[in-house]
This record gives structure tokens, sequence and C-alpha cells, in this order.
């Protein structure tokens, strides 16, 4: 299974560690440590549709990401849970996703979307808690339903809680990957 | 009513587009209204063009902020991220009990698809102390494509009615009230999306033929 951690954290955190050490034998698995990539905000100019169809025209550190989601099937998003959101840091990447949608449209469930260049992916949301705020939680989980929506694709959610010890948050990764058969 | 003042905050890296065509309406109707507002483009900052710091105080002299930006894959835009968690590091004490409203506009005719945007901008409000006015959210505004509501017919004009219903709460300091998202609300019948789609495809399709594009369907990060 091809594997591709997108940290979109700030702080350092033990979910790093544990996720590399998860996979330390695994050559399919890419992690990107988005806040010491150099990667622009997406600029809207729409080049990605029509006059360069499927490539982003910014030369920065996005291609990496690119090459790997193109290749990748379970696609992890791990953030610290902003304003039941994503960080900037993990959102300045997916914004440059763009290109992996085609310029053309269809209908699924009931909504009008762009068919994905490179198939459908399984996305695992993993939300790390920072403060306490009514209702972030859901709107989380609402906001990697609308992202696996928006991608085709099948999705999970994993909300860790800094209070909880480690063992227990190792432990539901493991239980999340293996009922996957992803480790 | 006192007179107040609003900043607005345009979350679109275009200078022009939708969300500062829909910036300028509020900001006219918050005018004749006798109060002030003034729009800035959030990425002057993030670019660097501009200092924060100056932002912090227009902020922290104005009685309400409100957002307007478009909707990038579900949420907000990067820069707009960006600046929440600006504020809160480095503003949050002068901005604690002003009003917070937000706009957001999309690609496609569903608002059902606004929850978890609006509902980040409602977190951050509560994260930073300010007062949550409410969200509205429209559906299609990259077929407006930047054009002023006033040469946009009886649709700028329903669009201006919803904002000036919006204005009329959020100046008298109430929640946005379900009657200005109802006028901003543009309902395309489900049945209507695969036609709709079929003449998109369509458009793309031949835009692609005139612009001698080879390959829509390219899958370049494969290709190496
Ligand atoms: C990076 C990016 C992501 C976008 N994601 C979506 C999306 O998920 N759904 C949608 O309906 N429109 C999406 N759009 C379309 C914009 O929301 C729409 O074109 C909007 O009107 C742009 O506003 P502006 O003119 O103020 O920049 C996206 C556009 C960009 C550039």
């Amino acid at each position: 299974m091809k594997i591709v951690i997108l940290d979109g954290t700030e702080q350092e955190n033990c979910y790093e560690k544990i996720l590399k050490d998860m996979f330390a034998d695994d050559n399919q698995f890419s992690y990107f440590k988005l806040k010491d990539m150099s990667i622009q905000p997406c600029r809207s100019c729409g080049a990605c549709g029509i006059k360069s169809p499927g490539k982003c025209i910014i030369n920065d550190e996005i291609h990496p990401i690119m090459k790997a989601f193109a290749k990748g099937e379970i696609i992890v998003f791990m953030t610290p849970v902003r304003f039941g959101g994503y960080s900037s840091q993990l959102k300045k990447a997916i914004d440059r996703f763009m290109p992996l949608g085609m310029p053309l449209y269809m209908v699924k469930g009931g909504h009008l979307l762009h068919p994905m260049r490179y198939g459908s992916k399984h996305i695992i949301g993993i939300g790390i808690i920072e403060e306490n705020i009514p209702n972030q939680e859901d709107n989380f989980k609402e906001l990697v339903s609308k992202n696996a929506l928006n991608m085709s694709s099948t999705y999970e959610v994993l909300l860790l809680n800094p209070q909880d010890s480690v063992e227990k948050a190792v432990n539901e990764l493991k239980v999340l990957l293996k009922e996957q058969n992803r480790i | 009513m006192k007179n107040k003042n609003m900043v607005i905050l345009n979350g679109s890296p275009r200078k022009k587009g939708t969300s500062y065509s829909f910036s300028l309406t509020i900001k006219k109707l918050v005018e004749e209204r006798g109060s002030k507002a003034e729009i800035v483009h959030i990425i002057d900052y993030y670019d660097g063009n501009k200092d924060l710091k100056d932002l912090g105080s227009l902020i922290s002299a104005c009685d309400i902020v409100g957002l307007v930006c478009p909707y990038y894959v579900d949420t907000l835009p990067s820069p707009v991220i960006w600046l929440f968690e600006k504020i809160r590091s480095e503003f949050a004490e002068t901005i604690k009990g002003k009003g917070f409203f937000a706009v957001s506009q999309n690609g496609f005719p569903d608002i059902s698809l606004f929850k978890a945007i609006l509902g980040t901008c409602r977190c951050f409000s509560e994260s930073v102390g300010m007062n949550w006015l409410g969200g509205l959210a429209y559906g299609g505004g990259a077929i407006i494509n930047g054009k002023l509501m006033e040469d946009l017919g009886k649709k700028g004009a329903k669009i201006t009615s919803g904002f000036k219903a919006a204005v009329n709460d959020i100046l008298e300091g109430k929640c946005i009230s379900h009657e200005a998202q109802e006028l901003l609300t543009v309902k395309v019948p489900k049945i209507a999306y695969r036609p709709f789609a079929a003449i998109l495809n369509h458009m793309s399709r031949s835009t692609a033929k005139k612009m001698g594009a080879k390959d829509i369907y390219r899958k370049v990060y494969l290709e190496d």
C-alpha cells in the first residue's frame, strides 16, 4: 500500500515519530513535513486547467507531493485541529491540489464534482486537539468528509487528545491502519 | 444607532475577483447607513507587501470585522487560516468583543457544502473571543467572476438585497437572519445538474481546443 503523509503540525510532537517508526521498513511510504517545505499559496491563476493541463505552473516544493499523491493509495492529512479545520501549513499544500482534478464536471451523489485525474484514494484525517472550542470535532469530521466527496475518495477520521497517553494514540493509529490491512 | 467602523478582509488572492466585488457591495451598503468600511486584501499581508502590524492596528480600532472569501477545497484558503493564526497569537487581546461575520462563495450552486467553512469561522471567532454574527454562503460565485453587482441585472439586485438584510442585522449587532441567506440562495434543482455538467464540459473541451491544449486528461505526475 502506498501511503502519503502530509504533516501540517508546527510544534514538536510524538506522532511524527510514531508514524515514521510504524512504516520504517516500508519503501512505499512518503512523509512530508510541510512546515519545512517552501510551498506558495495557490494564486488561482487557472493555468492547471487548460493552459498547462494537470500541472501547477508555480515552481516550488509542491511537485514531489503531487507525484506521491498521484501514485498514493492512502493519503493522511495530519494537523492540529485549528478552528475546527486544518492548519495553514496543511492547507497550503491542499490548496495546490487543483491539478489533481480535471477541468471537467460530473454528477455524483447529487453533487457536481470534478473527476479525479489519479482516481479514488483513501483519506485519513488525523486531528490533534489543541484547544477547547464547542463543536470543533464535528466540524473537523465534516471537513474531512467533504474533502473525500470532493476527491471521490473514501475516508476516516481520528481525533487525538494530547492528554491521552502515547500508547493509546499508537493503538488507535494501529487499529485504524490494520483495519485497512495497511500495516 | 451609533455609527460603526468595519474592516472587510478579502480572502481571495484575486484582488478583482468575486470576493472583492461582494466586498465592494457590502462596503457601499455599510456607508449608505452612515457607517464606515475599509477593504483590505489578506494576500498583501501574507506576501509581506504590507505590514501585519498595520492590519493589527486597523482591526484593533474597528467595531466589526467581516471576512469575504472563496471556498477552496471545502474550507478557507491557506492565507486566511494563516491570518486567523496570526490574529490569535498576536492580536487576540485587542479584538475581544468585536463583531465578526463571514461570507463565502464557491464554484458550484450548492450551499449544503458550506457547513465546515463557516463552522471554522465561528470556531475562530469563539477562540479569540469575538462576537460571532453569523455566516453567509453563495453557491456559484465563479460564474460571477468578479463582475460588479450593478452590472448583473436582476441577479445582482437579488444578491445586493441579501447583503442589505445582512448589513442591517450586523450594524445593529444582531446575528445575520435566515432571510439574508434565503435571498442569496440560488435554487438550482438537482435534476438540472447533469445537463449543466454537459454544457460545462462542452465549454471546457472547446476552450481547450481553441487554446491548443493537447491532452486535458494528461497524468503529468505519473510521467517520470
Ligand atoms: C485552489 C482552489 C480551490 C477551489 N475549491 C473549490 C471547491 O472545492 N468547490 C467549489 O465549488 N469551488 C472551488 N473553487 C472555486 C472558487 O471557490 C470560485 O472560483 C470562487 O468564485 C473564486 O472567488 P474569487 O473570484 O473571489 O477568487 C476553488 C478555487 C481554487 C482556486
